[in-house]
């Protein structure tokens, strides 16, 4: 059974593609249950991928169709099963299921819901070919194919400008990373003369290449996982992404499409684990990226916006542990890597759907400021939503625990390794204090928005608020009209529990949340095992690392006494944070304005683009158009005056002027 | 080349200069302004002069009979062509076409083509142009309209065609005297030109169509010194060797049926509400 | 009749007098502005080039020449069946066969061509042509006959 799969693995992308068409073809029959395709073709992927787990022991190849085959010349559309694809199959598929399911309940009634579920059903199509890849060039295919369902699914309200501006801001922004991945692809065909995986992923190959190709492949597939994975300095599109559906945000912007950078990464482990110093520039990028990312999550009032900056902040962990694997510790690093991003996948969709219930209850408010104490009222979002909080903060014994004591791990094991290659040690030292640091604040703004959110006195969202935009009401019809008149429709008023549709896949989340960790953490080693059969990464070194204690141990401390401020702060209603923000107001408006990025961004790049253009525009208009029109104007001239007086219209004189020339070339003839 | 009225070619430039003229004199006017006596006069002179100077051309036939005919259809006919294009009544240009019709079936005759004759004068003037006259008499009641007294362009048109005429002749009549230098009998006569000018396009074109190899490799069915059965030759010709061309126009004739059938079917009158102007009918 | 040998100078007399027909029939076709006579002039050009073929098959002493001039026969008959069901519908719309009144695609903004106004203004009078007023009028004979719904003059369909 398990071997058939393996041969058929196309199963895979092909069945959510099967739903996305057929949902996009027959979606206006089947009106509201125009998502059962694209759940049921996810399902059915989610079920083959699990049975595909089994196998991912013994890496296979498998060649699905040839695309090209010319005398000298094949093309084929490989796929591969090893461990890290079994992984990312699996965790992608399932939580695309919970999420299309949750969906269905958050999305009902939007006039664009077949739309909606025909795009996520193209994403699953994407995101599950770009994991099976077996090559540079077909995984760049389908990295484009997730960036154009991502701008598409952004961009879903496209009515609304935010919502447009938001799409293309993050279909730009990864255009500046895909150069870096082409130019990567480019490097590596006229060093290797091949883009497959097995050929180009030998570390024997590898080695032999020149230091600055090394060091270049490295560091240009980096820049391309800087834009998909929202680093430093290419985040700034995730943030605003979050305009589109709450369901979106949890499955592509969290929990998927986002770790595709880490994700390709992780899959050249044996180029970047080559170039030390790529690897030290990953583990720098991102250990900044975490840090600042949670400093803004600090101050921001908007849920959504603080799960987005969380998720930053998270990706910026999963290349600090990337980034560590030097030396002796490269396998290692990318073990703890995959493993956060295979956790956090579960607690972050868990955390972006709860926060989606609630804005669904809340009338799509998600300002923090505007609603409180909702655990009464809500009582599944609240506790599952605690889950999710506690497993981010890593509290023992949650899923989050154990990926960012594996992350700490290699990065203090890094710091031992660093001297070895040549590596200054006080850098990873640096970024382990960092890391700490900022699992404390991840800690701390995520007990924040969790006690906001659903603890001190009840409040629920009324245009009476002071934050309330202007004309709220009425803009609220015009924008989410739909998901909000649905949910009168159905006699369901602001401020309840989700229907079950929705709180099921939060409940079943929590629970992996919870047990994930456990399961398949250090305790079992599955995990490691799983990916150690991955051709690439059995190549790499592993050095035993001794446990020790104290890291878990200073890990736990920090998110425990995030969490322990947060309440004092926040569940208790103090009027400090206030203060806080009145005393160091400098501090706070840097956190809350973002640190003035996009500002910086649109100064340094969006201004001078602009001024350009408008010069290209001018110059276009009157100086090329200009000539354009001068070189016009003489046979225009010409035809007026000599020309069209011919055409006449009449037939003789046609004739005429045909005889008198046949008569001219004749007597040319004749006597010449 | 002395300039006399003994060189033929003299006498074609002048042949054709003069029926330019006299066929632009004899036009109708531009605007239809009403002809002179004078203008007709010297119209008249000039075309007969011109139909002179060209008859001049001609090499007169051995026996007397084909001399006479000749000269005498010829004539007719291209008289009755110039005639037909200047007349300002098409009733009388149609007639005028009838006897072009029958001038030229004398020349058929006479070059041995005696159904074609028949054919000519029974399909042309017997069908054709009584379906002429017909469509005018239906079109035109009114009998001669401005239109016709007037014409489109009469200088450059008789220039036009005049030089084309001008270049034909010039270009025959250079065969003529290249032939009589050649001092050959009945055909070859240009090898020598074909020598002298291998690259020149009109006459390769023209060496090919008087030599023999334009015989398309069949025997010679009328002899030139005898008559055969003339219907029964042609017709063995034309369902043996021109097969498919007569498949063709039996094809074309349907064509046509079929796209008259498909134009002058009638459909909602379009004529402008000003012209009609029904008259009451005396009963 | 009687036979005489067919010399390249007597196929140069049908030469010539095709030839002479042709340019005719030229003049006559871009001249006339009748679209009937236009027609007439395209069949003179015919009959020229049939001369020329008839000479050419004498020359030779085949048959080509007659098989093709029957071709042209053909065509033309096929042409003159075509020109004058068009003529007839071209007269339906205008109720002249003037080919002039057929300028219609012409470049914009060009000067008209001379128009009837200015053509009736140079042209010799038209004379006058009896109409039906002038028909005889018959004794009414017995019972009056029916009136069409229309005069006679407008086309019925």
């Amino acid at each position: 059974m398990s071997e058939y799969l393996v041969q058929h693995c196309w199963l895979v992308p092909v069945l959510p593609l099967l739903g996305a068409v057929l949902t996009a073809v027959t979606g206006r029959f089947l009106g509201k249950w125009a998502h059962l395709p694209v759940v049921l073709g996810t399902g059915l992927a989610c079920l083959v991928s699990l049975i595909l787990l089994g196998s991912a022991d013994h890496p296979s190849t498998v060649n699905v169709y040839d695309w090209l085959n010319l005398t000298d010349m094949h093309v084929s559309i490989l796929f591969r099963i090893d461990g890290l694809t079994a992984m990312m199959l699996g965790m992608v598929t399932f939580v695309a299921t919970l999420v299309a399911v949750f969906a269905a309940g958050y999305m009902a009634g939007d006039p664009g819901y077949a739309r909606f579920f025909a795009l996520v059903g193209l994403f699953v199509f994407s995101m599950t070919g770009l994991v099976l890849s077996s090559n540079f060039v077909l995984t760049y295919a389908f990295w484009e194919g997730v960036g154009v369902c991502s701008y598409l699914l952004v961009g879903f309200w496209h009515s609304k400008h935010s919502a447009a501006d938001a799409a293309k801001k993050a279909f730009l922004v990864n255009r500046v990373g895909d150069v870096g991945f082409a130019l990567a692809i480019f490097w590596m065909w006229s060093v290797f003369g091949t883009l497959d995986y097995d050929t180009v992923l030998d570390p024997n190959r590898v080695g032999a290449l020149k230091e600055s190709a090394q060091f270049w492949i490295a560091f240009l597939l980096f820049w391309a996982a800087t834009a998909k994975s929202a680093q430093i300095p290419l985040y700034v599109w995730l943030p605003d992404a979050m305009e589109g559906p709450t369901p979106v945000s949890a499955l592509i912007h969290a929990a998927t499409m986002v770790t595709a950078g880490v994700y390709l990464v992780a899959r050249s482990s044996t180029l970047m684990a080559a170039a030390p110093a790529v690897q030290l520039i990953v583990c720098a990028i991102g250990c900044l990226t975490a840090l600042i990312a949670a400093l803004i999550g600090l101050t921001q009032t908007d849920l959504k916006r603080v799960l987005a900056y969380s998720t930053v902040s998270q990706l910026g962990y999963m290349f600090m542990a990337l980034g560590s694997g030097i030396g002796p510790v490269a396998r290692l690093a990318v073990i703890a890597g995959m493993f956060h991003l295979f956790t956090h996948a579960f607690f972050k969709a868990l955390l972006f759907l709860g926060s989606g219930s609630v804005m669904h209850s809340m009338g799509h408010v998600i300002d923090m400021r505007r609603f409180s104490g909702l655990r009464q009222r809500m009582p599944i979002t609240c506790w599952t939503f605690a889950i999710g909080g506690l497993a981010l903060s890593g509290i023992w014994p949650l899923a989050g625990f154990f990926s960012k004591d594996e992350v700490l791990i290699a990065i203090a094991s890094a710091s031992h390794a660093a001297h070895d290659v040549g590596l200054p040690e006080w850098t990873y030292q640096l970024i382990f204090v960092t890391a700490l640091i900022t699992a404390g604040l991840t800690a701390f703004y995520t007990g924040r928005a969790f006690f906001l959110t659903f603890f001190g006195p009840e409040k629920l969202p009324s245009p009476n608020d002071p934050e309330a935009e202007p004309g709220e009401q009425l803009a609220h019809h015009d924008h989410h009209g739909h998901a909000h008149d649905h949910a009168h429709d159905h006699g369901h008023a602001i401020g309840h529990e989700s229907p079950p549709i929705m709180t099921v896949p939060l409940i079943i989340l929590a629970v992996c949340s919870v047990g994930v960790g456990m399961v398949f953490g250090p305790w079992s080693g599955s995990f490691e095992e799983l990916l150690a059969s991955t051709p690439s990464l059995s190549a790499l070194s592993m050095e035993h690392v001794e446990h020790s204690w104290l890291v878990p141990i200073l890990g736990t401390l920090m998110g425990v006494g995030g969490l322990g401020l947060s309440y004092v702060l926040y569940g208790l209603r103090s009027p400090v944070p206030g203060i806080l923000a009145t005393r160091l107001k400098p501090l706070y408006l840097a956190s809350y304005r973002k640190f003035w990025v996009d500002e910086v961004y649109k100064a340094l790049f969006v201004m001078p683009t602009i001024i350009l253009g408008d010069i290209a525009a001018f110059l276009d208009m009157y100086l090329v158009d200009g000539l354009v029109r001068l070189v016009a104007s003489v046979p225009k001239a010409v035809g007026t005056r000599f020309f069209a007086p011919l055409q006449n219209g009449l037939v003789q004189s046609y004739a005429a002027i045909t005889a008198f020339s046949l008569a001219v070339l004749f007597l040319i003839l004749v006597l010449w | 080349m002395t300039v006399s009225l003994a060189d033929p070619m003299f006498r074609a430039i002048v042949g054709v200069v003069l029926g330019a003229l006299g066929t632009f004199l004899l036009l109708p006017h531009r605007l239809g302004a009403a002809p002179t006596w004078a203008r007709s006069l010297s119209g008249v002179l000039l075309s007969v002069l011109s139909i002179a100077f060209l008859a001049s051309l001609w090499q007169v036939p051995a026996s007397a009979f084909n001399a006479i005919f000749f000269f005498a259809f010829a004539a007719a006919a291209i008289t009755a062509s110039v005639l037909m294009i200047t007349s300002r009544d098409p009733v009388h240009s149609a007639l005028w076409f009838a006897a072009v019709v029958l001038a030229t079936s004398g020349l058929f005759l006479l070059a041995g083509a005696s159904f074609l004759a028949a054919g000519t004068v029974i399909v042309y003037a017997g069908a054709i142009i009584v379906t002429f006259l017909f469509v005018i008499m239906l079109a035109q009641q009114q009998g001669r309209a401005v239109y016709d007294r007037a014409a489109r362009a009469p200088l450059l048109t008789a220039v036009t065609c005049f030089l084309i005429l001008g270049g034909l002749v010039y270009s025959l009549l250079s065969l003529k005297v290249e032939h009589a230098e050649a001092g050959h009998g009945l055909v070859r006569p240009i090898d020598r030109v074909a020598i002298e000018h291998p690259t020149s396009p009109n006459r390769q074109v023209l060496n090919r169509s008087v030599s023999p190899t334009a015989r398309l490799n069949e025997p010679a069915r009328v002899s030139p010194t005898e008559t055969v059965p003339e219907v029964a030759g042609l017709g063995a010709s034309l369902f043996t060797d021109h097969l498919i061309s007569v498949e063709v126009a039996g094809f074309l004739l349907f064509v046509a049926l079929v796209a008259c059938l498909a134009i002058a079917t009638p459909k909602p009158p379009k004529r402008p509400a000003v012209n009609i102007t029904p008259t009451e009918v005396p009963i | 009749m009687p036979a005489e040998v067919f010399s390249f100078d007597l196929l140069l007399n049908y030469l010539l007098v095709g030839a002479a027909l042709l340019a005719l029939g030229m003049v006559g076709f871009l001249a006339r502005r009748n679209m009937i006579v236009m027609f007439l002039s395209a069949e003179l050009m015919l009959q020229g080039t049939a001369l020329t073929l008839v000479g050419f098959g004498r020359y030779h002493g085949n048959w080509t020449g007659q098989v093709l001039t029957i071709i042209i026969l053909t065509v033309a008959a096929c042409e003159a069946a075509i020109a004058l069901a068009l003529i007839l519908v071209l007269f339906n719309r205008k109720a002249a066969l003037d080919v002039t009144l057929w300028d219609a695609v012409r470049e914009p903004e060009l000067p008209e061509p001379p128009g009837p106004a200015e053509e009736a203004a140079e042209a010799e009078p038209l004379e006058v042509v009896p109409g039906p007023e002038s028909y005889p009028r018959l004794t009414p004979a017995g019972q009056e006959p029916a009136h069409p719904a229309s005069a006679w003059t407008v086309r019925r369909d």
